[in-house]
C-alpha cells in the first residue's frame, strides 16, 4: 500500500518535473531591468546563455509604463535581473515593499550593482530591509592594491582577480567551485561595490574580499579617507540571501563582471609573467543558476511513517501512535541539478536529522540512505516512541546555506496504553504471589462455609423454642 | 407552576385529617410526589424557554463534548480517550481523568431511547438531564426524611423544598449539564441506603449504599464528601457508646464494597487508599473492628482484666496506627492533604499559594446574604429542624445533626459547597416544618386525659428508651386548645411557604437562568436584546480557520471552544496543569518579544480574548488579568511581577496612567488594539472600568487582528509567521506601515561586522 502510493506519487511528480523543465521552483519568465534596451548589447554572452538555458526573456526600463511585477495580484515574472541604473529612483513599479511582495511571493531577484553608477535609492532600501548595507551616499568602489589586473587596471587598482571561493563551511556543499576550470583560473572583479552584510542565517556571502581590499568613495575628493566603510573579508562582492520560503536573492556587486569584455579576457596577476582567462562566464552562470532556482533546490518527494510492530496494521502516515511503538520514518528527497532531478547525498560531514519533538525535542535522530534511485534518495530511520503520550511532531528541518529549505512537520498524536494493552497479571511473575493469596482465600471461605453449614447444631427443643 | 407548588405544600396538612384509609394515603403521596417532580422539572426550564435548548456555561460544554464522543465511538473507546485537542502539545488522557458517571448516564439514556425508537439528539438529552434528576432527588430527600420522622407530611415537605430550592437549582437548571446534576441525587440516596442499612444493620442494604456510592464516585469530585461524613457519623455514634452490630455490618459491608467499587474508576484508582483524604474511612474500617473485638473480649473476661486489657490494647493500637499514618506520609506512600482540602480550613490559603483555585469565583467563601437568598425560609426553620432531631436522637438524627455541622462550615468556606448543604436543610427545615403544621393543623382539640394519659406512658417510657433520648430534650406533650392561634399559625406558615415558593422562582427566573454564553439585556422599550458574541466568534473560528489551528486564550474559556468552536486549545477549564496555565498567563502578561516565543512554541495559531470595554461587560479578560498575573508569578517569579502592573500610587489601571508593563503586556496590547478609532478623537472610553482611554491605540508587531465580534467582547488575534526576510515583527511591521528603516546608527567604539 505504502509502496503503490509512494510509487504513485512519484510517477506523477516526476511528470511534474518533465513540464517545468527550466528552473525547479520557478518557471522561465525572467524580466531584465535595464537604463536602457540598448544595454543588453553589451551582455549577450550572459543573456544568450540564460536564453540558451530557456529563459524566457522580457526587456523593460524603470521608466517604462508596461513594467508591472505584478498582474492582479500575481507574479507576472519569476525572476528579475536588475542591471545598475542611472536614475536616482526607480518609480512606483519598483518601490521598495514591491520588491519585497515580489520575494514574498516566490520571485528570485539578481541585482546587479556597480562602482560608477550610484545605486537607486529604493533598491537601497530594499536591501537594508534584508539587512544587507551599502556605503553611504549609495555609492563606492572596491580596490586592492595587491590583486588587481595590471593589464587593465594597473593605475586605479579596481579590477579586482579572485580564485575561485570555496565552500563556507567544510560541511557546506559548493556550488561556485567552477567545473572545468583549472586551479590557475581567477574571477575578474572589476568597478565593483562592495557590501556588508547583516548577522541573520538567512544571509551568506558568496564572494569575499581578499584582506587587502577596501571601499572608498570615489566622488569623495579628498586626499585621505576618513571614515572607511568597510575592509577586508568584511566587503562580500556577491551575496546571497534565500528568504524563509526559499525565494532567493542575489547582489552583484559588479555588473561589468558579467559583460562580453570580462567573460573572456585575459587578465594579468600582481607578479605575474603570463596571462591567465578569466572565469567569469562559470562564474555567472553559476550564480545566474542558483538565483533563477536551477541548482540548489531540494525537493520532498514524499514522507512515510508506520509503526514498525509484528502482528500489528502497519499502514501508512497513520494520525495515532501509542507510547512506546516502534516506528519507522522515511523521507524521499531529490535535488535539482541545472535541468533534472538527482538524488540528493548529503554532503560529507554533514547529517540529515529527524526530530521528534512536543516543546522540544525527545529524540534527534540521522536519518540514513537506503534507497537510491536514478532521481531520489529515501533516508530513513526506525526507533521507539519516547514514553510520554501528546501531540507530536516528526520534523525534519534541514536549512543550510544555497539549499532551498526543507522544514517538514508531521503531526502526529501519542496516546497512552489503552486498557487493554496492558499485560494480564497472570503473566507477570511477580503477581503470582497475590494470585495465590486471592486463591487460598477464596477456598477458605468456600471451605469455612461448608464446615459451617455441615457443624449446624442439631435442632433441638431449645432452639425450636427461640425461634 | 407556583400554583402546583402552593398545593404540593398545602397539601401534606390537609392530608392528615383526609387521608385516613392506608391506599388512599398512599394514592395521594404518589400524585403528590408527581407533582412535586413536575414542579421541580417546570421550575428549571426558564432558560429553554426564554434562550433556547443550549448547554450553559463552561464545564457543562466539556461534558457535553464527551458525551458526543461517548455516543459516537462507544463505552471502550471513551474509556481509553486521548484527546489530542486540548491541552495542545500535552493532550489530555480524558478517559482516565473524568467522572464517566454523567456521560455514561445521559448515553444509556439514549441508547435506551434509541432503543425504544424515541429518536431523540443527544443534546437535548443533556439540556434536560439535571431536571429530570431534580425530580428524583426531590423523591430521595422524600426517602431520606421518612426514615427521620414517623409524621409523612416531614418527607413530603422535605421533597417539595428539595425540588424547587435555589440553592439546587442554581446548578440544576436545564442546560446546566454538569456532574452535580446527577451527584445531588446520588448524594442524597447514597445517605439514604445508610440510614436505612445502619437501622436495619442490613448487609443488603449496605451492598446497595455502596453500590451508590460507587455511582456517585463515578460521577462527582464530592463523592469525599461522603467518604469523609459516613465514617464521621460512625465515630460520633461510637463515641456516644452506641456501637452496635447494625452499624458493624452497615459500615463494613458499605467501606469495602465501596472502596473497590470507587477503585474501578480510572481517575480515583488508588486514591483511596493513598490519599489522606480517605483515610478517615480506612482509620474507623479498623476501629470498628477493634471496637467489636473488645466487645467479644469484655463478654468473655472479667471486667478487671478487661479494663488493663482495654487502656493498653487500645493506647498501643492507636499509637501504632498514628505512627505507621505519619510513616506512610513522609515516605510518600500517603498523599499528604491537598491543597484544595487546606482551603477549607484556611480561606487565605489558596489566595497565597494556589492562586489557581482563588481565581475561580465559586471558591470564595460565602456571602452571608447568599445563605438567604439561596434558601430562603428554610435557613431559619434549618436550626430548629436539627434541634427536633437532638429532641429524638436515634441513630439517624445523630447523622442530620453531624451533616448539618459540617454542611454548615463548609457551605461558609466556599460558595458552591452551599449545593452540598441545601439536602440537609431541605430535611431538617422539612421537619421543623411538619412539626409545625402537625400541631397547629389538627383539627380536634387534644383532649385533657388524653394528654395526662400520654404523660404518664411517657413516663414509663422514658425508662424503656432512655438510651435514645437525652433528658432534657425529651418532650412534653402538650396541645394548642385556641382555633384562633391554631388558624393564626397555620395561616402564617402558609403565608410563609407561598413566599417561598415565589422567592424561588423568582431567584431561578433571574439568577440561575442565564445560559452566561447568550447575554440577555433590555432594550429602552423593555424589549429583549441577546448578544449573541460568544457564540458568533466561535462560529466564525469553526468557519474560518485550520481544523488543526490551536487557539490561546485564558482557560476559562477552553472548554466552549473546544466544544461550539471544535478547535485545540492550549489550556482548559480542567486545570491539571499549573505550569501549563502558566504559561498562557505568561505570554497574555509579557511584552510581544517575549510572548512571541511562547506562541511560536507552542504552534499557536490564535489567539482570542474577551473584552468587554465597549459594552460594560465586567467579566472580561482585563478584569481577569491580575489572576493571570500572579499564575504566571507563581512559576517565573523573575519574569513576572503583579507589582508592575499597578500604577506608583498602587492602583491599577488601564488609561493614560497605566504602568508601562501593563501597556506593554500583550493583553493590555490586544483588548484595546484600535479601540479608540471608535470614538471620536480624546473620547475613547472603557465603559467596564470607567478610564478614559489614550487616543493612540497600542501598536501590535507580531500578532494581526482577525476577528472582533459585534459588541467587541470577543477578539481573535493571528500569530503572525516569522518574517519572510529574516527581520524582526518589530521592523516587518514598521516597514509595512510605510516607515524608512534608519540606517545603521553609529554607535561609539569600533564597529562589528561579519567577516566569517
Amino acid at each position: 500500500m505504502a509502496n503503490l502510493r509512494s510509487l504513485l506519487s512519484f510517477l506523477l511528480l516526476a511528470l511534474v518535473g518533465a513540464v517545468q523543465a527550466i528552473s525547479a521552483n520557478g518557471g522561465n519568465r525572467l524580466l531584465v531591468i535595464l537604463e536602457d534596451i540598448a544595454d543588453k548589447d553589451g551582455y549577450t554572452k550572459f543573456l544568450g546563455d540564460l536564453e540558451g538555458r530557456g529563459f524566457d526573456i522580457v526587456y523593460e526600463t524603470p521608466k517604462s509604463e508596461s513594467l508591472s511585477l505584478f498582474h492582479l495580484g500575481e507574479r507576472s515574472y519569476d525572476h528579475v535581473l536588475l542591471f545598475p541604473t542611472k536614475a536616482k529612483g526607480l518609480g512606483p513599479n519598483l518601490t521598495p515593499s514591491v520588491i519585497l511582495q515580489f520575494i514574498n511571493a516566490d520571485g528570485n531577484i539578481l541585482l546587479a550593482l556597480s562602482g560608477s553608477t550610484p545605486v537607486p535609492s529604493s533598491l537601497v532600501s530594499a536591501l537594508l530591509e534584508l539587512d544587507i548595507h551599502l556605503p553611504a551616499d549609495r555609492q563606492g568602489l572596491v580596490v586592492d592594491h595587491f590583486n588587481y589586473d595590471t593589464t587593465s587596471a594597473s593605475e586605479k587598482h579596481d579590477v579586482l582577480l579572485l580564485p575561485t571561493p570555496g565552500p563556507l563551511r567544510p560541511d557546506y556543499k559548493d556550488f561556485f567551485a567552477l567545473s572545468g576550470s583549472d586551479e590557475s583560473g581567477v574571477i575578474a572583479f572589476p568597478n565593483g561595490l562592495g557590501q556588508t552584510l547583516g548577522q541573520g542565517a538567512l544571509l551568506s556571502p558568496i564572494l569575499r574580499a581578499p584582506s587587502t581590499s577596501y571601499s572608498y568613495n570615489p566622488k569623495d575628493e579628498s586626499e585621505a579617507i576618513e571614515d572607511l566603510f568597510a575592509t577586508g573579508s568584511q566587503l562580500s562582492l556577491v551575496s546571497a540571501l534565500q528568504a524563509r520560503n526559499s525565494a532567493r536573492v542575489t547582489v552583484v556587486g559588479s555588473a561589468d563582471m558579467l559583460s562580453d569584455k570580462w567573460f573572456d579576457a585575459s587578465v594579468k596577476k600582481v607578479g605575474e609573467k603570463s596571462s591567465v582567462k578569466t572565469l567569469n562566464r562559470e562564474f555567472a552562470k553559476a550564480v545566474a543558476g542558483w538565483t533563477f532556482g536551477e541548482i540548489g533546490v531540494l525537493r520532498v518527494n514524499w514522507i512515510e511513517h508506520h509503526l514498525n510492530e509484528a502482528g500489528q496494521s502497519n499502514a501508512s502516515n497513520p494520525k495515532i501512535y501509542r507510547i512506546k511503538n516502534d516506528v519507522t520514518y522515511s523521507i524521499s528527497l531529490s535535488e535539482y541539478s541545472w535541468d533534472k532531478y538527482i538524488p540528493f547525498t548529503v554532503p560529507e560531514n554533514d547529517e540529515l536529522q529527524l526530530e521528534f519533538s512536543m516543546l522540544s525535542p525527545f529524540h534527534r535522530l540521522k536519518l540514513n540512505p537506503i534507497i537510491s534511485s536514478e532521481d531520489s534518495t529515501t533516508y530513513s530511520v526506525s526507533f521507539k516512541l519516547p514514553d510520554q503520550h501528546g501531540i507530536f511532531n516528526f520534523l525534519v528541518n534541514y536549512k543550510r546555506p544555497f539549499f532551498n529549505n526543507v522544514f517538514e512537520k508531521n503531526t502526529v498524536s501519542v496516546r497512552h496504553f489503552a486498557h487493554d494493552e496492558w499485560p494480564r497479571s497472570f503473566v507477570i511473575s511477580g503477581a503470582w504471589p497475590w494470585i495465590a493469596g486471592i486463591a487460598a482465600t477464596v477456598t477458605g471461605w468456600l471451605g469455612f462455609c461448608a464446615l459451617w453449614l455441615y457443624s449446624a447444631p442439631p435442632a433441638t427443643g431449645e432452639s425450636k423454642k427461640k425461634q | 407552576m407556583a400554583v402546583d407548588q402552593g398545593a404540593g405544600s398545602k397539601l401534606p396538612g390537609l392530608l392528615v385529617s383526609l387521608g385516613k384509609n392506608e391506599s388512599t394515603k398512599t394514592l395521594l403521596k404518589v400524585i403528590i410526589l408527581a407533582i412535586i417532580a413536575a414542579a421541580a422539572v417546570a421550575s428549571r426550564l426558564f432558560s429553554v424557554i426564554r434562550f433556547e435548548s443550549i448547554i450553559h456555561e463552561f464545564d457543562p460544554w466539556f461534558n457535553f463534548r464527551a458525551t458526543k464522543y461517548l455516543v459516537a465511538n462507544g463505552f471502550y473507546q471513551f474509556w481509553d480517550w486521548f484527546d489530542d485537542r486540548t491541552w495542545h502539545p500535552l493532550g489530555r488522557v480524558t478517559g482516565g481523568t473524568l467522572y464517566p458517571g454523567l456521560m455514561v448516564t445521559s448515553g444509556v439514556i439514549y441508547h435506551l431511547l434509541r432503543f425504544l425508537t424515541v429518536p431523540v439528539d443527544i443534546r437535548n438529552i443533556c439540556v434536560l438531564l439535571a431536571p429530570a434528576f431534580s425530580g428524583l432527588t426531590a423523591y430521595a430527600a422524600y426517602l431520606l426524611t421518612n426514615e427521620m420522622t414517623t409524621s409523612s407530611s416531614a418527607g413530603l415537605l422535605a421533597a417539595a423544598f428539595m425540588g424547587i430550592t435555589p440553592g439546587y437549582i442554581s446548578r440544576s437548571v436545564a442546560g446546566s449539564y454538569d456532574n452535580e446534576a446527577i451527584a445531588i441525587f446520588l448524594l442524597v440516596f447514597t445517605f439514604y441506603l445508610w440510614i436505612k442499612a445502619l437501622k436495619l444493620g442490613s448487609m443488603l442494604w449496605g451492598a446497595l449504599c455502596a453500590l451508590f456510592y460507587g455511582y456517585m464516585v463515578a460521577s462527582w469530585g464530592g463523592y469525599a464528601f461522603i467518604t469523609c461524613l459516613v465514617p464521621l457519623h460512625a465515630f460520633v455514634l461510637i463515641c456516644m457508646g452506641r456501637f452496635s452490630m447494625r452499624l458493624y455490618v452497615a459500615y463494613t459491608t458499605w467501606y469495602a464494597l465501596g472502596t473497590l467499587a470507587s477503585m474501578q474508576i480510572p481517575f480515583v484508582g488508588f486514591l483511596p487508599v493513598r490519599t489522606s483524604e480517605h483515610m478517615p474511612a480506612l482509620g474507623i474500617f479498623g476501629f470498628l473492628q477493634l471496637v467489636a473485638f473488645l466487645e467479644y473480649v469484655r463478654s468473655a473476661v472479667p471486667s478487671r482484666q478487661f479494663q488493663t486489657f482495654l487502656y493498653v490494647g487500645l493506647g498501643g493500637i492507636f499509637g501504632v496506627g498514628l505512627l505507621g499514618l505519619v510513616g506512610l506520609t513522609a515516605g510518600g506512600y500517603i498523599a499528604p492533604w491537598s491543597g484544595r482540602f487546606y482551603s477549607l480550613w484556611d480561606t487565605g490559603y489558596a489566595k497565597i499559594h494556589i492562586p489557581i483555585i482563588a481565581s475561580v469565583s465559586e471558591h470564595q467563601p460565602t456571602a452571608w446574604p447568599a445563605f438567604f437568598f439561596d434558601l430562603n425560609l428554610l435557613i431559619w426553620l434549618f436550626p430548629a429542624g436539627v434541634y427536633m432531631c437532638f429532641q429524638r436522637l436515634e441513630d439517624e438524627h445523630v447523622f442530620i445533626i453531624v451533616y448539618a455541622l459540617f454542611g454548615s462550615y463548609f457551605a461558609g468556606v466556599m460558595v458552591r459547597l452551599m449545593l452540598t448543604l441545601t439536602p440537609v436543610v431541605c430535611v431538617a427545615a422539612a421537619i421543623a416544618a411538619s412539626q409545625l403544621l402537625d400541631t397547629y393543623l389538627q383539627y380536634k382539640s387534644p383532649e385533657v386525659v388524653e394528654s395526662k394519659e400520654e404523660e404518664s406512658t411517657d413516663g414509663t417510657a422514658k425508662k424503656a428508651s432512655k438510651q435514645g433520648s437525652l433528658r432534657s430534650a425529651s418532650q412534653p406533650v402538650v396541645g394548642i386548645y385556641n382555633v384562633l392561634s391554631k388558624a393564626f399559625i397555620a395561616g402564617a406558615m402558609t403565608l410563609f411557604l407561598l413566599i417561598f415558593v415565589q422567592h424561588c422562582t423568582w431567584v431561578t427566573s433571574n439568577a440561575y437562568s442565564s445560559p452566561s454564553v447568550v447575554l440577555a439585556s433590555r432594550m429602552p422599550d423593555g424589549s429583549q436584546h441577546i448578544i449573541d458574541d460568544y457564540r458568533e466568534a466561535y462560529q466564525w473560528l469553526r468557519q474560518n480557520t485550520k481544523e488543526d489551528a490551536k487557539i490561546m486564550s485564558w482557560w476559562d474559556y477552553g472548554y466552549q471552544i473546544g466544544g461550539m468552536a471544535d478547535r485545540p486549545t492550549l489550556v482548559d477549564n480542567n486545570t491539571w496543569n499549573n505550569t501549563h496555565i502558566a504559561t498562557v498567563g505568561k505570554a497574555m502578561s509579557s511584552r510581544e518579544e517575549v510572548a512571541y516565543p511562547i506562541m511560536r512554541q507552542h504552534e499557536v495559531d490564535y489567539v482570542l480574548v474577551v473584552f468587554g470595554g465597549l459594552l460594560g461587560y465586567s467579566g472580561d479578560d482585563i478584569n481577569k488579568f491580575l489572576w493571570m498575573v500572579r499564575i504566571a508569578e507563581g512559576i517565573w517569579p523573575d519574569e513576572v511581577k503583579e507589582r508592575d502592573f499597578f500604577t506608583p500610587r498602587g492602583e491599577y489601571k488601564v488609561d493614560a496612567d497605566a504602568s508601562e508593563t501593563m501597556k506593554n503586556s500583550l493583553m493590555y496590547k490586544m483588548s484595546y488594539h484600535n479601540y479608540a478609532t471608535l470614538f471620536p478623537p480624546g473620547q475613547a472610553q472603557d465603559r467596564v472600568r470607567g478610564a478614559r482611554l489614550p487616543d493612540q491605540s497600542p501598536v501590535l508587531n507580531s500578532l494581526e487582528e482577525a476577528y472582533t465580534s459585534e459588541n467587541w467582547i470577543i477578539r481573535i488575534y493571528k500569530v503572525k509567521d516569522l518574517d519572510n526576510v529574516g527581520r524582526d515583527h518589530a521592523a516587518a511591521a514598521s516597514f509595512e506601515r510605510g516607515h524608512k528603516k534608519k540606517k545603521a546608527i553609529k554607535k561609539r567604539g569600533p564597529r562589528v561586522l561579519r567577516a566569517e
